[in-house]
């Protein structure tokens, strides 16, 4: 049932838009492709909705290795900051003249803000002592808050185009961008990476969930195995938000559902996380471009209307768990 | 003495100033249990975590099997030492095969299988079953099917009786007996001191991180240093089979 999402996701995404179509209509554009709005459905909606369910399936990823790697079930890339530190390190790519060229500073800074970020949250955290949830979604909240603000300023004092700046400020509140086929190519391609490099972890996060000492005792090495965790999840993010800009909540929610439905071992959790996060994302991504015809509205908006209250419901639980 | 497999010598572990473990000799051999004793506070733990190689001691080492633990492949190290730690809670809610996995995982090729394993630990009805709907005795057994998955030969188990009815830990300790039997090196941290002297060859006391005394069951209890280490005056009741149970007596502290 989980391996559907991404299907009923795609058709949803296909069908919604400013001009939301039934699934006949879209059947006679698809079979009758010379017509200018079969086009426009193949040569943008398409490659929109799929580069959609890449970043959705990116961000469930991230998640679930975040989760795995503090144990905690609210940890998610947007909490943590990874996903502020890289919107910083993409919003300098995207303002300052670098000495390098755009295609490569934009993937780089991104990927440098959000490592960067995941380790300034995680030291803040264990300054308490240990990495508790509460611990670790304040910091979460301090480090975010901080990038925010980092990222205003820097868009307010390097921007002298207003082109730049509007696009930055759509990009930050997240929103698919719509690739060529051979940018989608390279995302399709980050994506399968990404979900190979989350099952080459999968085993070293099991036994990460029985304890650091039994963990240890059952041969993980576990400062490196941390490291190296938090560095591919730093990775996936910044791939995701230079795709998809900020998007919160999916990377909570998708690997939480995925943890219900298959229970807490990650070889099989990650591919159903990320078949939920695609299919997540491809029907939020049409929901923001169906809702106020003809204007689009940031797609994590609605993910945020969607994944706040679930949020709350999880750390409720969490909160009786104790 | 039977052959020495595991072996710390010298050890010296310093935590915030203040010496844990301080030049502690030890040795676990086929064939034995070893029981290390001592009020809270006295190192046992930390002897446990050094001789495992979870910290690395400020001096003197640990051999395993003769070659410096240090030296050990991580994964064959993890295969020949099984560790029962004091505190286990898993912070996902894994069923019982689940956890028996990771713990077979280690194995290798000559690993039991799975439902063997679960048969062992009389765990077969419950495989299905997750952590958080166990009692307190499925929890011990699971965990110890875990840990003693790819029947290492040395095994340290620190205070594993600690939240057992007094049933539950007699079987966990005849069953740490039994591996010996089998050949295996067992070191196990207790704070009963009739369970230790029933289970053990050997008894280790410890107070404030030394050594005070390290011999067979009935010389320890019969020591006047148990005494003054646990600020009590013990009573030693003769039983009829040659051997002694303690109540505690007086406090002298």
């Amino acid at each position: 049932m989980i391996f559907l999402l991404p299907v009923i996701g795609l058709a949803a995404g296909l069908l919604l838009g400013a001009e939301t179509l039934s699934p006949a209509e879209m059947l006679a554009l698809i079979t009758d492709p010379a017509t200018p709005m079969s086009h426009l459905i193949l040569q943008w909606r398409v490659p929109r909705v799929l580069a959609a369910g890449c970043v959705g399936a990116l961000l469930a990823l991230g998640g679930a290795i975040f989760q795995g790697v503090f144990r905690n079930p609210l940890a998610e890339p947007y909490l943590l900051g990874s996903a502020g530190g890289a919107a910083v390190g993409a919003t300098v790519a995207l303002l300052v003249v670098l000495p390098v060229p755009a295609a490569l500073a934009l993937p780089l800074l991104a990927f440098l803000g959000a490592w960067g970020a995941t380790w300034l949250v995680l030291a803040m955290a264990r300054l308490t002592g240990r990495a508790s949830i509460a611990a670790l979604l304040l910091a979460g909240v301090a480090v975010a808050a901080v990038l925010a603000a980092l990222r205003s300023f820097l868009m307010l004092a390097l921007s002298d185009e207003t082109v730049s700046l509007q696009a930055v400020l759509s990009w930050a509140l997240g929103g698919v961008q719509t690739p060529s086929w051979p940018e989608l190519a390279l995302l399709a391609a980050l994506t399968v990476a990404a979900v190979a490099l989350g099952q080459s972890l999968s085993r070293g996060l099991d036994l990460l969930g029985l304890g650091e000492g039994v963990a240890e005792s059952f041969g993980l090495p576990v400062r490196r195995f941390v490291a190296l965790a938090v560095l591919a999840a730093a990775f996936i993010v910044a791939v995701s938000t230079v795709w998809g800009g900020l998007v919160g909540f999916v990377g909570l929610m998708a690997p939480h559902i995925a943890r219900w439905r298959h229970g807490p071992l990650h070889r099989g959790l990650m591919p159903r996380a990320a078949a939920i996060g695609a299919g997540l994302v491809m029907l939020c991504d049409g929901l923001a471009r169906a809702v106020l015809p003809p204007a689009e509205i940031p797609l994590g908006l609605v993910t945020a209307l969607i994944g706040g209250p679930f949020f709350l419901l999880v750390l409720a639980r969490e909160v009786r768990r104790g | 003495m039977a052959e020495v497999v595991l072996e710390g010598r010298g050890l010296h572990f310093t935590a915030g100033g203040s010496p844990l473990v301080h030049g502690v000799s030890t040795a676990l051999a086929r064939g034995a249990v070893l029981g290390i004793i001592g009020p809270n506070g006295a190192g046992k733990s930390t002897l446990v975590k050094l001789l495992i190689g979870q910290l690395s001691p400020a001096s003197g080492g640990v051999t395993l099997m003769g070659r410096p633990l240090p030296d050990w492949p991580r994964r064959e190290r993890a295969a020949l030492i099984g560790h029962l730690p004091q505190h286990f809670e898993p912070h996902w809610d894994y069923r019982v095969d689940e956890l028996l996995r990771l713990g077979l995982d280690r194995a290798g090729r000559n690993a039991p299988g799975l439902e063997a394993l679960a048969g062992h630990f009389g765990l077969g009805a419950i495989l299905k079953r997750h952590w958080s709907t166990l009692s307190g005795g499925e929890r011990a057994r699971a965990l110890a099917a875990a840990v003693l998955a790819p029947d290492p030969p040395v095994v340290l188990a620190d205070e594993p009786a600690a939240a057992l009815d007094v049933g539950q830990a007699a079987s966990l300790m005849a069953r740490l007996r039994r591996l010996a039997d089998g050949g295996a090196a067992v070191a196990v941290v207790v704070h009963d001191l009739n369970l230790a002297a029933r289970w053990c060859d050997r008894l280790l006391l410890m107070e404030s991180g030394r050594a005070v005394i390290e011999a067979d069951p009935a010389e320890v209890l019969q020591s006047p240093e148990l005494d003054r280490v646990f600020a009590t005056r013990f009573q030693r009741i003769p039983l009829p089979d040659g051997g002694m149970v303690l109540a505690p007596g007086e406090s002298t502290g």
